[in-house]
């Protein structure tokens, strides 16, 4: 091979490759608008983003699955914790994470600027992009629930529990979240009929209820996770 | 040292080393974070975004000094010809620190843009693109007035000029959060697996050429194959960045295929570097800088090549993305193929700058290996944590909180290697600074 050659497969290799890049680009420009849905990127939306920038949250937090690795991912936030859930969390930190052993900043961020935080993560939780994170995805979990059936052999409520998100916030054996209360003996307490009751529709039950109603399960999962927790006594 | 003006590298490279210690100890605390409670009354205080954002820019200030001392020190010798101006190449470095010590002060006082890696407020971004522009000129001119032009040069000048245009994809506000990723990959993607391996590969083909005799004709030739596969796989390869962002379905494809290929030129650095060490023409006057270039084009293909090709399939991604396993890859490649580039190149020219033609390797040996245990043992922790958020929280959806409980022995085993890192560091950078004769032995 001579140098000439070498030259050739040098300034070949960039320009194919840039050629092709470039008119992605141009492409993905094109149907970005599609999939992000562009006309519901409201001022409030574009508000919330500037928020979400100037308390630097991205390196704690990844969107998207970018930024820091040392709180969870928030593409989905809204979806997972609602909406009370991220001004509860946002506003008193200090309270939320009081039984955590990681802590999140008090940035005291105004109640405008949350409400704006809030339209930015819904519309960024509408993003259709291929599916991810998978602990979010309805169809992906419900692959993973059969196979922890017919694996592990956990009854079926016992995989509702620990692949729909329960254990975000509650915890079972001292496995799980501290943010809502350990559920090791809800059995005591509630019957099946309450729990689905409660679960459904928590503010129905106690208008003061911090956890967001979980209207994304089917009702066989309900069924499946309040029989489940009701034998936890 | 054969140019006066090659002089000004040193007080780059001397200005880069305790950013890097710096950096260094931040990232103790970013480790101690994950393993330990931090107070509430501290992290309202320094949280860890804070540190984090401070870590990363330090790296990035750096090894930018440690590429522009790089240039300093290579242009000269390749143009046979004096730096255009000495003083404007000071001037450049004393505003890049202000810069950068403005910037870190400004983290802890909450003045960031907000986003990873790019935090440097929009105001001094625009110190920081006068002081490029004043770079590219110093050395553009020196090369134009020799008129001696080398394919290391072009490279280089390349390298740099590619280097300082992605910058500015990072400066605007997007208003579309997947736009402003899109984007954002441009300076990091672009940057890491572009134009720094541009600039990384003149160097390395200068160093060699160098240190083993080899033909330019030869250098040059492997040169050019090597950019030119580093450009086909990796601006196309900026796809693998893509797949879950909101970006067309075709980027899994595209991403996939190019990214798959990417260690290919890593792969042939190491093969060239290789053979120019087997049929050197000259004798082994420092063995610790040959060993610092055999390190390099070695651990650049483990932390870039082989981990990064270990989650970039996006049926795989699927699972990593955004978790420690990113952590590990970062910090394998990071250190491979750039903190190592950056000291064999500080190994090579220092003693010469300071006149000493053999040096007393011990302590620096000690240092790159320290250095270099530490770091393949903290990537291999930061990839067992990342298995383990991966299959927990993404596969069995337990929740962020119960994998991150799992992970935490394994931050605090990280740590534990993060202070042999840098126990290997300080003795490096002891040692650059402090570099003596060898004793002559009779």
């Amino acid at each position: 091979m001579t140098k000439k050659t070498a030259f050739w497969i040098f300034l070949l290799g960039t320009l194919s490759s840039a050629v092709l890049f470039l008119a992605a680009t141009w492409d993905t420009h094109r149907q970005v608008e599609t999939l992000s849905n562009v006309d519901k990127l409201s001022e409030q939306v574009v508000a919330g983003k500037r928020t979400f920038e100037k308390y630097n949250c991205n390196d704690c937090h990844t969107i998207l699955g970018f930024g820091g690795y040392y709180a969870p991912d928030l593409t989905k936030v809204v979806q997972r914790i609602g909406a009370d859930g991220i001004r509860y969390r946002v506003k008193s930190p200090e309270l939320a994470f009081a039984n955590s052993w990681r802590k999140m900043p008090n940035l005291n961020v105004s109640d405008a600027e949350i409400e704006d935080l809030i339209a930015f993560f819904t519309w960024v939780g509408e993003i259709n992009n291929n599916d991810w994170p998978p602990q979010d995805s309805k169809k992906r979990l419900s692959r993973g629930e059969q196979a922890m059936v017919a694996t592990v052999g956990v009854s079926p409520g016992a995989a509702v529990f620990q692949t729909k998100g329960c254990m975000n916030c509650h915890a079972l054996n001292g496995t799980g979240g501290t943010f809502g209360p350990a559920l090791d003996t809800i059995g005591r307490e509630l019957s099946a009929a309450e729990i689905r009751t409660y679960v459904r529709d928590p503010k129905s039950v106690d208008p003061k209820s911090m956890m967001p109603a979980q209207t994304g399960l089917s009702d066989r999962e309900l069924e499946e996770v309040a029989k489940f927790l009701s034998n936890r006594k | 040292m054969e140019y006066r003006s090659q002089k000004i590298a040193y007080w780059y490279f001397v200005a880069a080393l305790p950013l890097f210690v710096l950096q260094v100890f931040l990232g103790l605390y970013l480790g101690s974070s994950y393993a330990f409670t931090i107070p509430q009354e501290i992290v309202d205080v320094f949280s860890f975004a804070t540190a984090r954002s401070m870590h990363t820019n330090l790296l990035v200030l750096w090894m930018l000094l440690g590429f522009m001392g790089g240039a300093y020190y290579i242009v000269p010798e390749e143009t046979q010809s004096e730096i255009y101006s000495p003083g404007l190449a000071y001037f450049q470095l004393v505003a890049l620190l202000v810069t950068g010590v403005v910037a870190l002060i400004g983290f802890f006082f909450g003045w960031t843009q907000g986003r990873p890696l790019l935090e440097i407020p929009r105001p001094l971004d625009l110190v920081v693109v006068v002081g490029a522009l004043i770079f590219l000129f110093n050395i553009g001119m020196t090369m134009l007035k020799a008129n001696r032009w080398t394919v290391i040069q072009g490279t280089l000048l390349g390298g740099l000029v590619f280097l300082a245009l992605l910058y500015l994809f990072g400066i605007p506000f997007y208003r579309n959060e997947v736009i402003d990723w899109y984007y954002w990959w441009w300076v990091i993607h672009l940057w890491v697996e572009g134009a720094w391996e541009l600039v990384t590969g003149a160097i390395l083909a200068f160093i060699l050429m160098k240190l083993t005799g080899v033909d330019r004709h030869v250098v040059e030739k492997w040169l050019y194959v090597e950019i030119g596969l580093f450009m086909f796989t990796g601006i196309a390869g900026t796809g693998h960045h893509y797949y879950w962002i909101g970006a067309p379905r075709y980027w899994l494809w595209i991403g996939g295929i190019f990214s798959a290929l990417e260690p290919l030129p890593i792969l042939l650095m190491v093969i060239d570097t290789m053979l120019h060490v087997k049929e050197r023409k000259t004798q082994i006057v420092n063995p610790l800088v040959w060993t610092y270039a055999i390190g390099c084009a070695v651990f650049h293909m483990i932390g870039a090549g082989v981990w990064g090709f270990a989650h970039t399939l996006p049926q795989i991604n699927y699972y990593t993305h955004g978790s420690q396993v990113t952590v590990s890859h970062g910090h394998l490649a990071f250190f491979g193929a750039y903190a190592l580039l950056n000291l064999t190149t500080f190994y090579f020219a220092m003693p010469k700058l300071k006149g000493i033609e053999v040096f007393d390797d011990r302590r620096g040996k000690i240092g790159f290996w320290t250095m270099n245990v530490a770091m393949m043992i903290m990537g291999l922790t930061f990839g067992v944590a990342g298995v383990l958020q991966a299959y927990i929280e993404r596969v069995l959806g337990m929740g962020y909180m119960t994998a991150q409980s799992y992970m935490r022995l394994w931050m605090l085993v990280t740590i534990v290697a993060g202070v042999f890192f840098l126990a290997g560091l300080l003795t490096t950078v002891t040692d650059l600074l402090t570099l003596r004769p060898a004793k002559q032995e009779a």
